[in-house]
């Protein structure tokens, strides 16, 4: 083996293990102090979170052309998607990357706000993004400041089968009538009406959120998320009244929480469930040949006048504010949100870029929810984006529970109010 | 120098052999557990400053449906885990027969102790799944629709601690086997001559041997019990609605994904508190044992 060989090897050990190894690194760190300077360019070394295999691809692709142009090496660790979520809070204060993926909006606020973000508003002002981001801005923008770029958004609503609706001569509902019509008809027909799984708890959230957003609207919605609204509000009682309606009328997947988002997602596939409120994610549920006829159609009106909004989250990357190479870390920014560049990564994934210049996606799903979004007049994020972590916890167990025993409602907002009064003092 | 080794071995070797042991269980364990408790009176995140709390995280506790539950469910898994012993004893018993085929027999019992407890959690996850799993098509054969095991909030603990029940029988059941094979024959030569045999030759001749044997293999149990986490977190993440989490589960819960940290360790250290009491049980007969076998 040759020394540079040798060397890189050294290299490569000390750049995956330093975020993972806090604390017990000093050897290591022993080794790295020792090590002479081989990347002229300096490094950037990047913590993902991709469950994606071809989206990692790209990732490394960009990576690899970014370092021949610049000569900065840049190191790549991903994490599970999981995991990552708790590693993240430790490797922020202790051993952070250059960059980092995150979600934005409220999960992004959280660590803005204790000065865990570096500011990027100087890159947003020298690459001109401002003109560029249409919504999305506002999702990485705390205090007029931006503190990370969007990445691929996911637009939430109700997925169908074409071929299902075809033949039995259904459309997609548009109003609350429609959506019960359809749900009988559904049923009828041996199907289950909404396919939905809650072992992990988060589907409820988007659940409720739909209905929130259709009977109260996003201001009130946001409201609430905040902590300014109590659980015990009489703004509710409609939201869960109609819940509650079509729980009686076995709407739902029987027996919810002994599956995940992925088994009800099969259903689907297997005809044996009408619709499925998700992502554009769902087409993973669907084996590929089936993938055409996955349909997207937006949650259907409640309350007749309220304007159209809907769930769109939004992940996102950042500068940690512990960077040691934040001036490598805009570079590589800059490079890898070129829009023929973005547009590679997000098509692996198939979610909405956030840049209007990004090439046309071959994805037509991706071209269905960015025509939908056109019409939608505001975007809370989801749920367990929008209110703090704590609360929703405790929230999303109580949607569960009360889609299980809605008797127990009163019960159910009474608890998440008393959690409420204790996160938002 | 060695005038001095010579003068102080007799303290400073074993010192120097338990020094390293030491210094590890006194950071990772010792130290840890106390860091614990101190958190425990603290209102902390994980990431910014902590603030004192006092006792208001024990109150708080004190006060929340789910620790009770949590406690209820901890009393079942206990329970119900004592029925490893007895079941891995008759395993042995069973499986220690010099029948043909009887070795094939005790490696297909031995096989949960094999696999890791997630991969467990995982398959009777597939067992009880309400739609396509064993237990589903088992009840179709009768005509019946199979209940859905881990949907059900009175259920649903039961469910997880029989899958749990699985790995731990046959865990007793080769402790059992070990000490099985260590019967004195002298002592069981001398049973026979005086006419043992049968019921009586199990109950008065060979049980008393198997009694530490029988002491490890309970407590091992109850340890287990005690700290079941794995399964829960994976068959059903504590759902529904926390009807199956135990304390170890809630504290994870609340320290990881609701980010408290302080009531997570006052969690952690009423465990701790309930955990106490067996391990002083356990070593008071450790060193009853170990007196009466010098």
């Amino acid at each position: 083996m040759t020394l540079k060989t040798e060397l890189s090897l050294i290299d490569a050990i000390k750049a995956s293990r330093r975020q993972f190894l806090i604390g017990t690194g000093a050897a290591l760190a022993g080794t790295a102090l020792s090590r002479p300077a081989i990347a002229a360019g300096g490094e950037v070394t990047i913590i993902s979170d991709l469950g994606n295999a071809d989206q990692r691809a790209v990732l490394e692709r960009l990576a690899g052309e970014f370092t021949k142009k610049t000569g900065t090496k840049v190191t790549i660790n991903n994490m599970d998607h999981e995991a990552h979520k708790t590693a993240i809070r430790s490797y922020l204060v202790v051993g952070a990357p250059d960059i980092c993926f995150w979600f934005s909006g409220n999960r992004m606020k959280a660590f803005v706000d204790r000065g865990l973000f570096d500011d990027i508003s100087d890159l947003f002002q020298k690459e001109g993004y401002s003109e560029k981001l249409g919504v999305t801005k506002g999702a990485v923008t705390v205090g007029g400041k931006q503190y990370g770029l969007p990445l691929g958004g996911i637009l939430w609503g109700l997925f169908y089968r074409k071929d299902v609706f075809d033949d039995k001569g259904w459309t997609a509902p548009k109003t609350w009538d429609d959506f019960m019509k359809l749900g009988a008809a559904a049923k009828s027909a041996g199907m289950i009406p909404v396919s939905m799984g809650t072992k992990e708890t988060w589907p409820t959230g988007g659940w409720f959120d739909h209905m929130n957003l259709r009977i109260n609207g996003l201001e009130k919605h946001m409201a609430l998320m905040e902590g300014k609204i109590s659980y015990t509000d009489p703004m509710l009682k409609p939201v869960f009244d109609k819940w509650e309606e079509l729980i009686k009328a076995d709407f739902f997947s029987p027996n919810g929480p002994s599956f995940g988002w992925e088994q009800a997602g099969a259903a689907l596939a297997q005809k044996k469930a009408a619709m499925m409120d998700l992502g554009s994610f769902i087409k993973y549920a669907f084996p590929a040949a089936d993938q055409a006829q996955l349909a997207f159609a937006p949650f259907p009106e409640i309350v007749p006048g309220v304007e159209r909004y809907e769930d769109f989250s939004v992940n996102s990357v950042h500068i940690p504010a512990k960077a040691k190479n934040k001036q490598g870390a805009r570079d590589f920014f800059a490079y890898m949100y070129q829009p023929e560049n973005l547009g590679a990564f997000l098509e692996a994934e198939g979610t909405i870029p956030p840049r209007n210049d990004c090439p046309p996606s071959k994805d037509p799903m991706v071209n269905a929810a960015v025509e939908s979004l056109k019409t939608v007049k505001g975007t809370s994020q989801y749920y367990d984006r929008d209110t703090d972590p704590d609360m929703a916890q405790d929230g999303m167990k109580g949607f569960q529970e009360f889609m299980l025993k809605p008797d127990r409602r009163d019960q159910i907002l009474a608890r998440l109010e008393k959690t409420r009064a204790r996160i938002f003092k | 120098m060695s005038e001095l080794w010579k003068r102080h071995r007799n303290w400073l070797a074993p010192l120097l052999f338990i020094a390293p042991g030491a210094l590890l269980f006194g950071t990772i364990i010792i130290a840890s557990s106390f860091e614990s408790v101190w958190i425990s009176f603290f209102d902390w995140d994980g990431v910014g400053p902590k603030t004192w709390a006092g006792l208001a995280n024990y109150r708080e506790l004190f006060a929340d449906p789910q620790f009770y539950v949590s406690l209820k469910n901890n009393v079942i898994w206990l329970v119900m885990f004592m029925a490893a012993p007895p079941l891995g004893l008759a395993l042995a018993l069973l499986v220690n027969q010099q029948v043909a085929g009887m070795r094939f027999l005790k490696s297909l019992f031995f096989i949960p102790l094999v696999l890791a407890t997630v991969t467990v959690g995982v398959v009777f996850g597939w067992v009880y799944d309400p739609n396509y799993g064993l237990l589903a098509l088992i009840f179709n054969l009768f005509g019946a629709t199979a209940p859905a095991l881990l949907a059900d909030e009175h259920a649903v603990t039961f469910a997880v601690v029989v899958a749990a029940l699985w790995p731990q029988i046959a865990f007793c059941m080769v402790l059992f086997l070990a000490g099985l094979n260590n019967l004195s024959p002298d002592i069981i030569g001398a049973g026979r001559v005086d006419g043992a045999r049968g019921w009586n030759m199990l109950w008065h001749v060979v049980l008393p041997q198997l009694r530490q044997v029988g002491f490890i293999a309970l407590a091992v149990t109850v340890v287990g019990a005690l700290r079941s986490f794995d399964m829960i977190a994976v068959m059903t993440s504590g759902g529904p609605f926390g009807s199956s989490e135990v304390l170890a589960y809630q504290m994870y819960e609340q320290s990881i994904f609701s980010y408290r940290f302080g009531y997570g360790a006052a969690i952690a250290t009423v465990l701790f508190a309930i955990m106490i009491v067996f391990i002083t049980w356990y070593l008071r007969m450790m060193v009853r044992l170990e007196k009466e076998t010098r």
